[in-house]
């Protein structure tokens, strides 16, 4: 397969990003991004100005940390949902009256279940949830960089996060169903 | 950058460029179903977890029954590993299917990256479809 990741000029940035031919295409020159799959080491940015792939060791090390990056976030995911649910121990109950069919009188009882919105885990929640977005960004871009080996290391440290917390998650649901 | 309408686009692989039309047709198409199988995939995950813990809370129930029926005093690790394994089978299948989720997600995202309007309807109009036919299933148990 050719190496699509053709060399950039140092000032890539100034360049209109509409070229002349309004053709699309991966490794045309001009196009600082690949806008297809392809599998390289040479000259791999990412995400940082400062992080820059060129060697196969470089790419390995970034295989493992993207990997983990992803079994993090999946981890995250059960993390929040596990401690919603412990945090929602408050359960308020409004009863009221509503007319019934032969007149008589039914009590309608609403559940509400909720957090109080200046409560600790409510704001340990929010926080929990910026870190969740920013590393769905991140992992989103990393995907966006085409490379094949990231794109893999994504994927599979989603599917590992996903088996490994998501096993106690599972059992946790099957005990609070049995309870109710 | 800004959504264009064109006929002309390379989508997601160096072999899948479109010239003609009918290959952009033919490339919503693909794409459409792609958000139909994404949003399936998430009621059918669903649907399978609630499957397995009820299989394996039965198979556990009914080892357990067994047990006390035999009154025998051995270690109660067979019954309890058989239902260990046939769970650990269970959820090494979903997380292959969490895999493919993902990818279909982020092959959706990057598909819709190429700015082509056309593609852009077309993921749109496939997770509405997606969404329409599958989520009923879920509350069907």
């Amino acid at each position: 397969m050719a190496d699509n990741s053709t060399t950039v000029p140092p000032h890539h940035h100034h360049h209109p990003t509409t070229s002349a031919h309004h053709s699309h295409g991966g490794g045309m020159d001009g196009m600082m991004m690949s806008m297809t799959f392809y599998f390289g080491f040479k000259n791999v940015e990412l995400l940082f100005s400062g992080l820059v792939i060129n060697t196969a060791g470089e790419m390995a090390g970034a295989f493992v940390a993207v990997f983990l990056l992803a079994m993090f976030y999946e981890g995250l995911k059960i993390a929040r949902e596990s401690l919603l649910r412990k945090s929602q121990v408050s359960i308020r109950y409004n009863s009221m009256p509503v007319p019934g069919p032969n007149g008589t009188i039914l009590m309608e009882t609403h559940k509400t279940v909720g957090q109080q919105m200046l409560s600790f885990p409510h704001l340990l929640q929010t926080v929990l949830h910026i870190i969740q977005v920013v590393i769905s960004y991140f992992l989103m871009l990393i995907f966006m960089t085409y490379n094949g080996y990231l794109c893999i290391a994504v994927a599979a440290g989603a599917g590992t996060g996903y088996f490994l917390f998501s096993w106690k998650k599972a059992v946790v649901v099957d005990i609070t169903e049995h309870c109710h | 950058m800004h959504f264009i309408f064109s006929d002309e686009v390379v989508l997601l692989f160096d072999f899948w460029s479109v010239h003609s039309p009918a290959g952009m047709a033919l490339s919503v198409l693909v794409v459409l179903f792609l958000a139909v199988l994404y949003e399936s995939i998430k009621v059918g995950k669903a649907k399978l977890l609630h499957q397995a813990v009820v299989s394996v809370s039965v198979l556990s129930s009914q080892q357990l029954t067994e047990e006390t029926d035999q009154d025998s005093s051995a270690s109660d690790s067979a019954p309890v590993s058989r239902a260990r394994l046939r769970w650990f089978f269970c959820h090494f299948g979903q997380s292959l299917i969490h895999v493919v989720q993902v990818v279909i997600g982020y092959f959706m995202m990057l598909a819709v990256m190429s700015y082509n309007t056309w593609i852009f309807f077309g993921v749109i109009l496939g997770s509405a479809v997606g969404y329409y036919l599958a989520y009923p299933l879920l509350s069907m148990v």
